[in-house]
This record gives C-alpha cells, sequence and structure tokens, in this order.
C-alpha cells in the first residue's frame, strides 16, 4: 500500500490521548476559569467582536553538567493571562501577570483599546474560519512519567555517568550534558463558548564531546547526538546516555584524524538526525501561509512557494514517492497538541502530495484566504503564543516526511550509491529569507564507496537550492528507518517567540548534491 | 517628571530583602528583572499585531556548601516568595556539588550611568502607531507593501546578595525596523534604527531609506565570488555581535577558540587584525548604556579588547581567572567598534568593482578556529563599478571568516548605533562603522528577494 498523508494520519504515527491521563489532569482551579471568563467578558462588553485568552504556566528545570561539574541547577515559573480581541477586523494583545480581577479586566479592556486605534489607523478585514464549540476540552501529553517528579539527583547522576564515560575515550578533553524539561499548563477560552485545559510535556536532553588533538593544534565536537521529543522522563531513560557515550566521544575522536572533504558533487545518504532540520527549514517555513504572504517579511521572510493560485497543486517539489504531511497529533512530536491556541482541534493534513505543493498551514485567520484554491475553509490548527506575554500566531506543526513503500534499511539505502557521503547529526544551518538556497552541514560524516562505509570525511556542507534538491531525493528507507528529530527554538513573529516542532523522517538518498569543505 | 516604567529602586530593595530574609542557606542571590514591553507590527500596509505588557521576574539561587540551583518565578505575593525560596533550596540542597561555585560577592562600587529615557519610557502606543502610519503611507505612495516593526522596552534590573551587595540600573530601548516590498515580490528594501533614547530614532530616515532601497533593488544576475564589499553599519554590526562570543579567554585556553595559542595559552598581546581595528566595551556609551554590572553583581567598566590590531585582553569568569591567579573580567555587555573619517560614498568612489551591502541574514557558525560564518545578504545588494553604483544584483550567500574581514580592512566609516538583531528586538548595543573590506567571500547565489 502506498503510504499516502491520509493513511499516514491514521497510522501509528498518530497520537491517541490517554484517557487515564486525562483524569490525573488538574491544571488549573475553577477560580482561575472564572477568572479567564472575566477577562473575556470584559473583552466583549468593551466591544471586541471576538476574543480569546489563555491563562498559561509555563515551567521550566534546567540542569547542566560539563566534565565532572554541575554548570546549572534551575527552575522556571512563570504564570500569567491574556486577552486577544478583534474590533472590526483588527487585532489588539494584552497581558498581565497581576491575577486581581480589576487589573484582569483592565487588561482585558486594554487589548480591545489597541485593537480599535489600529483599526482606525489601517481598517482591515478577518475572517475567522468556522470551529466546532468544545466547551470542556481536556489534552495532556502522553507521558509515563512526569520529567518534574523525577529528582535532580538522579538526572545529574545519569549526566555525570555519560560524561565519565566520555572522557574515557583517547583525546577526549571536554563532555557537556544537560536536561530541560517543560511543563506548560495552559487555559484557553473563546467568547464563541470553547473551553480547553491542556498540559504539554517536552524533554531535552543534550550532550556534546570535544576531542582535542596531541599537539592542541585542533578541536573536534560531536554533539546534537540526541533529539528533544514531546514526551516525558521514559523518552531520556530510554536513550541510555552512558553505554552511548563512548560512541559518540570516539565519533569526536575520530574526527581529529579524518580526511578533508573534497568538494564537488556527491550522493547523500541523510539520516534523519540531519534530514529533519533540512526539512524544517526548506519545507516546514516556506508552507506557513503568513510568511507566504508576507506577514513575516520584515523579519522570518517570505516564501519561494508565492503565489498560492499559482502554486497550490502546481508546484513539483520532488518525486512522486515524496509525501509530507503537516501533523499536530503525531506520538512524540514536540509541536503535538489536543487544541491549538484558538481551541481549534489537532489534526493531520497533506502538505506535500505525490511530490506535489498542496497545502499551506493556518489558523482561523488565514483558512479564508486560500480556502478558493483549497476548498479547505477550516484552520489546521496551527495557533500557538509561547508563553502568557505571548500572542498566538500561525506557528508551525509536525512537518513529516513519510518512509517509502519498499521498507529499505539504513544498509539498502547506503548501497544505491557508488559515491556518496552519508550524513548524521545536525550542524550548522543556513537558509535565505526565501528558502531557496540552502547550506546545511552534520555531525558525522562517511564516506559510501561502492555501497558501503568507507571512511570517515570531515568539514562537509551541503549547498542547493530547495525545488532541484528535494527533486535529487531517489531512494527513501521504510517506515523502520523513520524517527523524529526537533527543536525548542523554532523562532518567528516580532517580538520574537520561540515554538517547539518535531519532523519525522526515514533515512533519505539524494543524487548529485553540491559538496563543500568549510574549514 | 512622571514616574519610570518598571519597579523602583525601593521596591527593588523591598522585593530583594524579603527573599534574603526567607533564606536559610549558607549564601542566597536575588536578581530582579521588571518592566514594560510594547510594540507594533505592520505587514500587508496594515498593523496585524500590537500590544504590551508588564512583567517582573525574580531569580532566587540558594548555596550550600557548593551545591547551588536556580529559581525563577513571577509570582511575587510573599507566600509565593517563600514557596519559591524553599524549593530553591530544595533543589540546592539535592544538587551535586559545583566545584567552579565561586562565594557570593559583598557590596561592589559601580560605574553610575543614566540609560533610562524618559522619552522612551513615556511612549504610547498611538506613538508607535503614527510611525507606522508613516511608513505605510510612505509605501503605498510609492506602490510599495510595508511590513515593519517597533519594540520598545523600558524597565528595571537589580542583583542583591546575602553578602551585602546591591546594585540596580534603569534602562530603555527603542528597534524600529522596516522592510518594504513590491506587490509583484520582485524588489525589497529594508532600513533600520535603534537607540535608547525614542529621541533619536529616525522614523522618517527609516522608511525613506526602505521605501528607496525598494525601489532601486530588482535584481540582476552576478556569479559568486571574492568581491571587494562595502558593508553599511548594519551588516557590519550583524558580523561584529558575533566576534563578541570570542572574547572568552577560558575557550581560549582550552584550545578551543581562534585566539588559542598553538601548545597552550592564548593570544593576548599579540597584533592580530588590521591597525585600524579597535573594539571596546562600555556601559556608560552615550545611547547605547547597560547596566553597570552583571548578573552576579560583578562590576563591568569600560574595557578594550581589541586596540589598533592587538588583541588586548579576554573575558574571564571568576572561577576561570581565580585558576588563573588573573583578575575576572566580564564578558562585553555591548560593543563598540571605532570608526573612521570616510563616508558610503566616498567608499564607493574608490571602489573600482565591488558590492554594496544592506544587511545579513541567517547567520550561522562554520568554524570557531576561524570565526567563520556563513549567511546571506538581504534587502538591497549592488554591484559598484567605476566607482558608482552600476546595477542591482541577486542575493548572495557568504562564507567568510570574520579575522580575515578584520585584517582585510580597507575604509571605515564614522561609528552609529544599529538594529543588529535579526529579528529587529531590541539588543544589546552595537555601535559600528560602515566597512570597505577586499576579498569578501560570496560563495553562492540566493534567489531570494
Amino acid at each position: 500500500m502506498k503510504l499516502t498523508a491520509s493513511s499516514a494520519a491514521g497510522s501509528a504515527l498518530t497520537a491517541c490521548a490517554n484517557p487515564a491521563m486525562l483524569q490525573r489532569t488538574n491544571a488549573f482551579t475553577s477560580a482561575e476559569k472564572t477568572l479567564l471568563l472575566h477577562a473575556i467578558d470584559a473583552a466583549r462588553a468593551a466591544g471586541a467582536d471576538y476574543a480569546d485568552g489563555r491563562i498559561i504556566r509555563t515551567q521550566f528545570e534546567a540542569i547542566g553538567t560539563r566534565e565532572q561539574s554541575i554548570t546549572q541547577v534551575q527552575s522556571t515559573d512563570s504564570f500569567g493571562i491574556n486577552v486577544r480581541a478583534l474590533v472590526g477586523g483588527s487585532w489588539g494583545f494584552s497581558a498581565t501577570q497581576n491575577l486581581q480581577r480589576d487589573a484582569v479586566a483592565a487588561m482585558a479592556r486594554e487589548a480591545v483599546a489597541v485593537a480599535r486605534a489600529n483599526n482606525e489607523v489601517a481598517p482591515s478585514q478577518t475572517v475567522l474560519a468556522p470551529v466546532e464549540v468544545f466547551p470542556d476540552a481536556r489534552w495532556v501529553t502522553p507521558h509515563r512519567i512526569d520529567p518534574f517528579d523525577v529528582g535532580l539527583e538522579e538526572k545529574a547522576d545519569l549526566l555525570l555517568r555519560a560524561n565519565a564515560e566520555a572522557l574515557r575515550v583517547n583525546h577526549i578533553r571536554f563532555a557537556a550534558s544537560s536536561i530541560l524539561s517543560v511543563k506548560e499548563q495552559r487555559l484557553i477560552a473563546t467568547s464563541e463558548g470553547s473551553f480547553v485545559d491542556q498540559t504539554y510535556f517536552r524533554i531535552n536532553p543534550a550532550m556534546t564531546i570535544t576531542a582535542i588533538s596531541d599537539d592542541g593544534s585542533d578541536f573536534q565536537t560531536r554533539g546534537a547526538v540526541v533529539e528533544p521529543a514531546g514526551r516525558g522522563y521514559e523518552y531520556v531513560m530510554g536513550l541510555d546516555l552512558v553505554a552511548n557515550a563512548p560512541r559518540w566521544a570516539e565519533e569526536a575522536a575520530m574526527k581529529l584524524q579524518a580526511a578533508p572533504v573534497e568538494p564537488g558533487s556527491w550522493d547523500l545518504v541523510l539520516h534523519p538526525s540531519n534530514l529533519w532540520l533540512t526539512i524544517h527549514e526548506s519545507i516546514g517555513h516556506p508552507t506557513e501561509l503568513d510568511r507566504a504572504l508576507g506577514y513575516e517579511a520584515n523579519y522570518a521572510g517570505t516564501s519561494f512557494l508565492y503565489p498560492p493560485e499559482a502554486v497550490l497543486g502546481q508546484t513539483r517539489l520532488g518525486p512522486d514517492f515524496m509525501q509530507f504531511v503537516g501533523n499536530r497529533t503525531e506520538i512524540g512530536g514536540c509541536a503535538t497538541t489536543g487544541w491549538d491556541d484558538e481551541a481549534v482541534p489537532a489534526e493531520a493534513w497533506p502538505i506535500i502530495e505525490e511530490g506535489v505543493f498542496v497545502d499551506y498551514q493556518t489558523t482561523r485567520e488565514q483558512a479564508d484566504w486560500i480556502a478558493q484554491q483549497t476548498g479547505i475553509n477550516r484552520s489546521h490548527g496551527c495557533a500557538y503564543g509561547q508563553n502568557w506575554q505571548s500572542m498566538p500566531f500561525q506557528r508551525m506543526p509536525n512537518v513529516s516526511l513519510m518512509p517509502g513503500q519498499q521498507n529499505l534499511s539504513e544498509e539498502d539505502v547506503i548501497a544505491a550509491t557508488d559515491h556518496g557521503i552519508f550524513v548524521e547529526g545536525r550542524g550548522s544551518y543556513s537558509i535565505d529569507q526565501q528558502r531557496y538556497n540552502i547550506q546545511f552541514a552534520g555531525q558525522v560524516f562517511w564516506e559510501i564507496k561502492d555501497g558501503k562505509k568507507h571512511r570517515m570525511l570531515r568539514d562537509v556542507a551541503y549547498v542547493g537550492r530547495t525545488p532541484e534538491f528535494w527533486n535529487a531525493l531517489d531512494v527513501i528507507g521504510g517506515e523502520d528507518t523513520y524517527f523524529l528529530g526537533a527543536s525548542f527554538g523554532d523562532a518567528k513573529g516580532q517580538p520574537g517567540q520561540v515554538n517547539a516542532v518535531s519532523h519525522g523522517c526515514p533515512v533519505s538518498l539524494f543524487r548529485n548534491i553540491d559538496i563543500l569543505n568549510t574549514a | 517628571m512622571a514616574q519610570s516604567k518598571g519597579l523602583q529602586e525601593a521596591q527593588l530593595q523591598d522585593i530583594s530583602n524579603r527573599v534574603l530574609q526567607l533564606s536559610q542557606a549558607d549564601h542566597c542571590r536575588v536578581r530582579i528583572n521588571s518592566g514594560w514591553r510594547g510594540y507594533t507590527r505592520v505587514a500587508t500596509n496594515r498593523i496585524t499585531s500590537a500590544g504590551g505588557s508588564d512583567s517582573i521576574s525574580v531569580n532566587i539561587t540558594s548555596v550550600f556548601g557548593n551545591r547551588v540551583a536556580s529559581v525563577d518565578t513571577n509570582r511575587l505575593q510573599d507566600e509565593d516568595l517563600r514557596q519559591a525560596v524553599r524549593r530553591c533550596e530544595d533543589m540546592a540542597r539535592l544538587a551535586p556539588e559545583n566545584p567552579e561555585y565561586m562565594a557570593e560577592l559583598g557590596p561592589q562600587i559601580y560605574q553610575s550611568n543614566q540609560g533610562y529615557y524618559q522619552s522612551t519610557g513615556e511612549l504610547e502606543p498611538q506613538d508607535r502607531a503614527r510611525a507606522a502610519a508613516l511608513a505605510i503611507e510612505k509605501a503605498k505612495a510609492a506602490e510599495q507593501i510595508a511590513a515593519s516593526y517597533m519594540d520598545v522596552r523600558a524597565g528595571t534590573t537589580a542583583v542583591a546578595t546575602s553578602g551585602g551587595l546591591f546594585a540596580s540600573h534603569a534602562s530603555t530601548g527603542v528597534a524600529y525596523t522596516l522592510t518594504s516590498r513590491t506587490p509583484d515580490g520582485l524588489q525589497s528594501g529594508w532600513a533600520g534604527d535603534e537607540a535608547s533614547d525614542w529621541n533619536n530614532i529616525e522614523s522618517d530616515r527609516v522608511a525613506q531609506d526602505a521605501v528607496r532601497k525598494c525601489r532601486d533593488w530588482r535584481k540582476t544576475g552576478m556569479e559568486p565570488g571574492l568581491y571587494t564589499a562595502i558593508l553599511e553599519p548594519t551588516a557590519v554590526g550583524m558580523l561584529m555581535s558575533r566576534m563578541r562570543n570570542a572574547f572568552n579567554q577560558r575557550t581560549a585556553d582550552e584550545g578551543r577558540s581562534y585566539f588559542s595559542r598553538p601548545g597552550g595559552g592564548n593570544l593576548i598581546g599579540e597584533a592580530l587584525f588590521d591597525d585600524r581595528i579597535t573594539i571596546t566595551s562600555d556601559p556608560g556609551y552615550r545611547d547605547a548604556e547597560t547596566a553597570p554590572f552583571t548578573a552576579s553583581g560583578e562590576a563591568v567598566g569600560r574595557q578594550t579588547w581589541i586596540n589598533s590590531g592587538s588583541l588586548v585582553d579576554l573575558s574571564r569568569s571568576r572561577f576561570w581567572a581565580d585558576k588563573q591567579g588573573q583578575q575576572p573580567l566580564p564578558a562585553p555587555a555591548n560593543l563598540i567598534m571605532s570608526g573612521g573619517d570616510d563616508s558610503i560614498a566616498q567608499m564607493i568612489a574608490s571602489t573600482e568593482r565591488g558590492v554594496l551591502l544592506t544587511r545579513f541574514w541567517y547567520i550561522r557558525g562554520l568554524n570557531p578556529r576561524t570565526i567563520s560564518y556563513t549567511g546571506l545578504t538581504r534587502d538591497g545588494t549592488f554591484l559598484i563599478e567605476n566607482g558608482r553604483i552600476s546595477r542591482p544584483i541577486n542575493n548572495f550567500r557568504f562564507n567568510q571568516s570574520l579575522v580575515e574581514m578584520l585584517q582585510n580592512v580597507e575604509m571605515l566609516s564614522p561609528a552609529v548605533r544599529v538594529a543588529a538583531s535579526e529579528n529587529s528586538s531590541v539588543s544589546s548595543p552595537i555601535v559600528v562603522p560602515a566597512m570597505k573590506v577586499a576579498n569578501f567571500n560570496l560563495s553562492s547565489v540566493s534567489d531570494a528577494i
């Protein structure tokens, strides 16, 4: 069976909320719910045509180590309330950490006043896509162990043991590791009557190992050894950092002796630990509708996928077997949720189908902008604001490349080239503001000769132009090679906001890609 | 005079004292950030978002022996603070020992500076909307589409320790940037400004420059290669803000930096760059002020990092300084690069063949051994031939060592403060000149507009 976007949405890649976990959640008190409704009422009474609001509590816990030292033990707890109001077609936003009723009402009125002032300066039209009302919705990131229930000693012990294992390897002088745990509790209310109570868990384990040459003239690092995820602490336990640290350390040491890459044209076999970031930059960002239409022109840029009427259903970005799915339901995804910040239910939908670009990422406001082309008048549920101080806007869902139907293994894909480079781990990455010119490095590079890994290379970066790069995709691995890479730091917007997002993909082979030596 | 935004000194002291009195740890440190942020964003010739928020956050650090933990909270009632202190102390007791922990500081002597400008602190949403309206009006008149952002901040910060240290500082900042594009998406221009004092923000000049650049920049094909490049001050600032990260003695001493001396140690005292390159940091620099203390309360003063091309010093944490038997030296909080007397017009007139670059995008590190970065040109890239701008050209990716760039300097303009942050938010102040440099490596073409 061909694994299409729609079939993927119903496959094992899709999350289902665990009812037992839902019952455990009691993130917000009835007093806080009443306060949020008071804010919405105040906005409506002040003249908002529509209003939504959120009470958000964000907790971070970070523990950092280097060698056998603790460098950081930090906990952050931020709590506040916001209102976004629509007057005419213009938005206004306000937020406060003062939870007194009067202060909250004043904050809501301020949002309406800003919206009204904006509409007077530049009147606008805004059409919100219809959405079902969810008066009592709840969702929790599927997890077994709340990272905040795990003691610091246990986390520190794990990291220091991993560092110690890395430091045993010859040439390794430095080893740093950390675990960042995130818990976001969000209560969302809309003037249409939806009420959504959600808790997100995300976790970001990290390790960087540095090797120094005997004469001190060179150093090489091996980082990005594991990925962040939208999961509980059980994810970190499953990574086996201590057992794997020597292998990553050996790779750092081998980089000191690795052969410099010969610039030129090579086939590339990209491991998911590298390819996910290329997907993020060259497929994820250009398919953001607000970006394509100029809303990010002063910062994150625009998109080569413009104008919508000329590209939707028409622009070929890859071979027929290339399927990309926008997915806010994928288990383990950092952008996985039950509902978005506009109380729109999470879903999965095709973005690239059989190699052709077919849809963008949208919010309620944006769905109408392309409904004529797509025939879809619902939001894809991509609204998110970073914290209580942040106005929600369109943020990237998990955007993933579906595995191939032939179920090829990593070895099968490597065997498909005689002159190639196998790239693991994300390295330096940069792309232009319309997402054409890409330049990506990695962590570990292996020369492939006659279908087999031959020797380690160093200082490799691959460059290209997005449409040609994806059209050079020739072979992809099967579901067994598929996994999610992720970032906690997807930046967009002014004021800048960060979003956590994952991208799944199989091992993939690209033909005849330009390679630079970055030394 | 109107009261400044953010907590006043007495309020900062009150919160600090409440936390310190609650502390049962061996040592305790309190940092407070308070203030207000307002913004107005324009796209597609309309205001797409605008808003503001007040916030106060308190960071508590508790120490038992060498066991250290920190907690951030924005809940300030007595019971909230008590719980935060207890949580922090519980974490610190559980934390493994940190051998690099340095004891909390006692009272310090700080440079005095006034970084708070009432002109900025009193800015109203209507003032921001007027600047937005001006940009929209000028863009529309030129049949262009404006996308702009104004970020305004005003507030106070403080640090206090159980050793008797207390320091506070008030500051303001405004960043204003505008991208103007043609409806067909084939032309784009950018201009920006950043200041502590709203009176120094040239919103009219920003609107004119962005619209002019957009009008003039409709790309024509040009090959990549090594070019003589004239970098406008914003382009210089975006690169030099990365240079700050390299001024670190520990990474140099550990063999992980361009400033590492082969065989051990560092390159302090060596002539490394063109002798016109002088880089300092100074918390009291007018309209680019920063707090005269670090997050742990260390005093920050004026410091020269590069003097006439020679490396004068590198920053050292208190731990690393102690280990090396040296005095600590905090990292630069702003960056001031000395300029020259040449204008951009003179740079162009003196150039037989080269490029003029407006700003960069997506700058990422390539190689710390050569302080090399990659990134892309954006929003105004022009070819210079025979002393004149001959035509607009396509954008490029650059792969460039900043070391080589600072060795290849040909001309410098007077230095100005620039909006050097890629997301155009108020950032650590960067004051730099425009620069003409030889052999700037534009490595591949970017089709982006």
